[in-house]
């Protein structure tokens, strides 16, 4: 895999390299007329080679890319959406800071986002958890042969999944009823940023605020 | 039929036509359920560009090789052009021109293709099937209609007859390509648009796909059309810019709708509004793009652009009838979900404000239109009626201002609703500032030439016509007072947006110093500020325009040693010289064998300080001794331009007839375009971090913006050495020589190609981002 990769980055910096190359050598010997020549046979061995690809793609012969597989998976419509979210979140808390929205208005439209960018990123979440999964079992099966050890994970990867899987990687988020219009927050104790009170992170600094609420309670 | 080169051209067409049918194939089962095809829809999206970049090869090759068995060749090039000219003949006549707008459609498919490789795996097999349809229906075209790769029918002729002189201007290699990528652009919102109307995710996800390929559409529209404002400015010789052409019309259609889809979109994105609306503006962009190039080639409506008289008319109203259809059809299908769910809350709100101007903008693209094919359509009722540049000019300003009024007032509103207090606040800063615009022009103005108020003629009979006259001669003040306005507003969102990150700063205890404020708050709203950008750069294009208000035009006869008055300059007539064979010629002149040139000699002074020479001249190439081209001369400063036409020189007498006009503040409509351009890259600009999307990708984003930087700065650059290829520095008489620097004889048509190739390497680049760039992390 990683040797027939190194092979097409080869190939697809160094052809257009020779290409180049053989263009401005013939240029400089022969003339403009065998500069367009030149970049014409290049394309013409180009277009065969993508027709043929194409065509073995049609037949089923070629291998599944790595990115073909992944972006089977991905659910990019949700993806997006997120960020749209996420943008638009960032967008009023702009409009705040330069006092185009009122803060009533604010609180109202900040709740409504936030409680639709906590269902996508729940949903995405939820879609990826078997994957998730999978590649966690696949990298403990190969740390462990890396380590020389015999490994006694893969025999039943089940009960490890839970401790590899940390409350800061995957936040599993309730869909909980977004608060309404409350202006006072919970304060990070690192930086003293006020975050909304549904939140478990800081938005400022990133550091958990579950413990901190936990700690003071 | 492969034995000659224009056969190989001619199958290759063909098998363009193939490929892309082939393609569209592959593509539509992809769409229906079998996913893995997709991969080899994508290999022959490649291969189908491949193919239109191979028949553009072939097609130089032609050029090149002087193949004059070739009609086209035959016909737009001789011996005597140089390189450079024999390539920009590729894209000068019709069927060419043809097979150039394939290429850079073909361009934008790789582009998209490679930009689309993992994400919107639905919308992807449609998007590609939709584009192949375009890319067959001009394998079509030049198949049946204007094939590039055509013999001649008498044989191959020993010499070819030229590329048309008023072609052969360094304006003219570069406005057609860049007003092509703003044409051709739109075709991939378009396929986005109907790939989303199919499989029916009509949600947020293919508008935000669409975003940053319509504004680049958007940019290149921009370029060519003041790109080619210059063109006639500096080639026409008629003294203006803009004449309301028919051609001229039609490529400025799809700016206006382009232009009201990037606001409105805007909505779209933060609330489920106007859904509708913007496929609809999606669609009519792409519609007009199309029937912009129709009106061009199949001269239906006289014009300097016109090509040649042929068949391919009928080819794209067909064409434009399957865009209708389509669009239409496929909108009414699925009209129950793209109904609105929200509404317009407030008028004082943003969205409303955006939806005035989409109605302005649309409003004034309306107006154009109509205008412009009223000669078409009075036909019907067996008139014959003509639309002239001042019916154009008497209404488009109001229009104009309306929308640049608009464009001032919308960002001072908030999204939803705006309260009193808040409009107050916003409103007084630039309201102020237009105060004191209106003070400072009905005082200064007088003296400095630029009057308040400027008297028109009453243009049409009755009360409108008084109305619009009374309108028309407040124009100049009125639009000078909205550039006032405009300036401050963005101005103080500047300021109000740095003030904010300073506060917050200051907050956190993290001090940031003004300049460092302002440099992340547009880092981090990027989109914000290059829009606000723009919006100077229109209102540096709205001074330019003004400036007509106060042209001086006139018209003299003289004799050497005759002195002329005009506005501040008064110019000397020296004499009239016939290049080559005049000892005052310079080198480069004495050694052109392209063509003869009189050049007519006026010495400059301006309130008594001597500013150099002008050399209007006639150029009478060999290849069309019948039509001698005039060729402007022009003296520009920031103020204003001197723009000097010579019209008939006597050889004995050298008594010479001369065309003077005194052109106030062109210069900032080119300089409006820098602006926008700078504020479209911003806006552009690939949204990554380092941390996140690793130096490699960095670097390739960098790459990307800046040979997109690279190409503006350029463009800046050679402004004033455009007239170095067709005509020698100006070098004035031999006396002289020292009081004006010559023009350096840069090899600018060269740079020119390289710069659009390399504006859109760069941005294939910069778009193709890989995947992890986009997962990224909920802060940003």
């Amino acid at each position: 895999m990683n040797k027939r990769f190194l092979r097409m980055s080869v190939v697809r910096w160094a052809a257009p390299l020779l290409t180049l190359i053989a263009a401005i050598t013939s240029g400089a010997l022969f003339g403009v007329q065998l500069v367009v020549l030149t970049l014409a046979a290049a394309a013409l061995l180009l277009i065969i080679f993508l027709l043929w690809s194409s065509v073995q793609a049609l037949a089923g012969e070629s291998e599944l890319t790595f990115e073909e597989a992944f972006s089977f998976g991905a659910r990019s419509a949700e993806e997006e959406q997120k960020r749209a979210v996420l943008r638009a979140l960032k967008d009023l808390e702009y409009e705040r800071s330069v006092g185009k929205i009122s803060e009533e208005d604010y609180h109202e439209y900040a709740a409504r986002y936030r409680a639709e960018a906590k269902r996508l990123i729940q949903n995405l979440n939820e879609h990826l958890a078997e994957q998730r999964q999978q590649v966690e079992r696949e990298l403990e099966r190969r740390l462990a042969k890396a380590s020389g050890t015999p490994a006694p994970v893969s025999a039943e990867p089940e009960s490890t999944l839970g401790s590899a899987r940390g409350p800061e990687e995957t936040p599993e988020i309730e869909p909980k009823e977004p608060e309404k219009s409350q202006p006072s927050g919970l304060a990070c104790r690192q930086c003293q940023v006020q975050n909304e009170l549904d939140a478990r992170f800081c938005k400022a600094c990133g550091k958990s605020l579950l413990e901190a609420e936990e700690s003071a309670s | 039929m492969w034995q000659s080169l224009p056969e190989l051209g001619t199958g290759i067409v063909y098998a363009i036509l193939l490929a892309a049918a082939y393609t569209f194939a592959v593509a539509l089962a992809a769409g229906r359920g079998r996913p893995r095809l997709l991969q080899a829809a994508r290999y022959g999206a490649y291969s189908t560009s491949g193919l239109v970049l191979f028949a553009v090869l072939l097609l130089s090759y032609a050029f090149v090789s002087h193949d004059f068995r070739i009609r086209y060749v035959a016909h737009y090039s001789d011996r005597r052009m140089s390189t450079a000219y024999l390539l920009t003949a590729l894209w000068g006549g019709q069927d060419g021109s043809l097979l150039w707008w394939s290429l850079l459609l073909s361009g934008y498919v790789a582009a998209c293709v490679a930009w689309l490789k993992g994400r919107y795996r639905e919308l992807q097999p449609y998007v590609i099937a939709t584009l192949m349809v375009i890319v067959a229906f001009f394998a079509v075209i030049m198949l049946f209609a204007a094939n590039p790769f055509e013999t001649s029918i008498a044989g191959a002729r020993p010499d070819g007859e030229g590329l048309n002189p008023l072609l052969q201007n360094y304006w003219m290699i570069i406005h057609p390509p860049s007003l092509y990528m703003g044409f051709v652009g739109c075709s991939v919102p378009f396929a986005f648009c109907v790939a989303a109307l199919v499989t029916r995710r009509l949600d947020n996800e293919w508008v935000i796909a669409v975003r940053k390929w319509m504004l680049f559409a958007f940019l290149f529209l921009s370029i060519g059309n003041v790109l080619g404002m210059r063109w006639a400015y500096e080639e026409l010789g008629w003294g203006g810019y803009w004449a309301w052409d028919p051609v001229e019309n039609a490529a400025c259609l799809p700016w206006f709708t382009a232009a009201a889809y990037v606001h409105s979109t805007m909505i779209q994105e933060r609330r489920p509004m106007l859904r509708v609306w913007n496929v609809f503006l999606i669609c009519l962009t792409f519609f007009l793009t199309i029937f912009g190039t129709f009106l061009t080639r199949a001269g239906i409506i006289t014009s300097v652009h016109s090509f040649a008289q042929s068949s391919i008319g009928t080819y794209f109203v067909y064409f434009m009838g399957l865009i209708l259809g389509t669009s239409l059809g496929l909108m009414v299908w699925r009209l129950p979900e793209l109904k609105s769910k929200g509404q317009i809350e407030a008028v004082a709100s943003r969205e409303a404000m955006f939806v005035a101007n989409n109605w302005a903008l649309l409003g004034g693209m309306t107006f154009i239109l109509v205008s412009t094919m009223y000669p078409k359509i009075s036909e019907l009722w067996g008139e014959s009626a003509t639309v002239g540049p001042p019916h154009f000019n008497r209404w488009m300003g109001p229009i104009g201002l309306v929308i640049f009024a608009l464009m001032g007032m919308a960002p001072l509103f908030g999204w939803r609703k705006t309260s009193g207090q808040s409009i107050k606040k916003a409103f007084r800063a630039p309201l102020i500032a237009a105060g004191v615009t209106v003070a400072l022009h009905l005082a200064l103005g007088k003296y400095l030439g630029y009057p308040f108020l400027v008297a028109r003629d009453a243009f049409y009979p009755g009360v409108v016509g008084v109305i619009l006259q009374k309108v028309g001669s407040t124009l100049p003040g009125i639009t000078i007072a909205l550039c006032g306005f405009n300036v401050a507003v963005i101005v103080q969102e500047f300021v109000r947006g740095v003030n904010a990150r300073r506060a917050a700063a200051d907050k956190r205890r993290e001090p940031e110093s003004g300049l460092l404020s302002l440099f992340r708050l547009v880092e981090k709203n990027r989109r914000r500020y290059g829009g606000y950008i723009v919006h100077l750069g229109i209102v540096s294009m709205f001074v330019g325009f003004t400036g007509t208000a106060w042209n001086i035009d006139r018209e003299t006869a003289m004799v050497p040693g005759d002195h002329y008055r005009i506005g501040e300059y008064d110019l000397t007539y020296e004499g009239s010289r016939r290049c080559p064979g005049n000892p005052k010629c310079s080198p480069e002149e004495q050694a052109d064998i392209e063509k003869m040139m009189i050049f007519a000699d006026l010495k400059v002074t301006r309130a008594g300080k001597e500013m150099g020479y002008v050399h209007p001249a006639k150029f009478i190439y060999q290849s069309s001794p019948d039509g001698p081209t005039t060729e402007v001369a022009m003296l520009t400063t920031l103020h204003e331009d001197l723009y000097t036409v010579v019209g008939q020189i006597d050889p004995q007498s050298k008594r010479a007839t001369f065309q003077l006009h005194v052109n106030p503040l062109v210069s900032w409509i080119w300089m409006g375009l820098l602006i926008l351009m700078s504020g479209c890259i911003v806006s552009l600009f690939p949204e990554l971090s380092l941390a996140e999307a690793g130096a490699w990708s960095y670097l390739r984003a960098s790459a990307g913006v800046a040979a997109g930087t690279g190409f503006a700065v350029w463009m800046a650059m050679t402004a004033s050495t455009a007239y170095s290829h067709t005509r020698p520095p100006k070098a004035p008489p031999s006396a002289h020589l020292a009081s004006l620097p010559p023009t350096p004889q840069l090899p600018v048509s060269g740079l020119g190609t390289a710069g659009v190739v390399g504006l859109g390497l760069g941005s294939v680049v910069a778009f193709g981002r890989r995947r992890k760039d986009d997962a990224k992390s909920p802060r940003d």
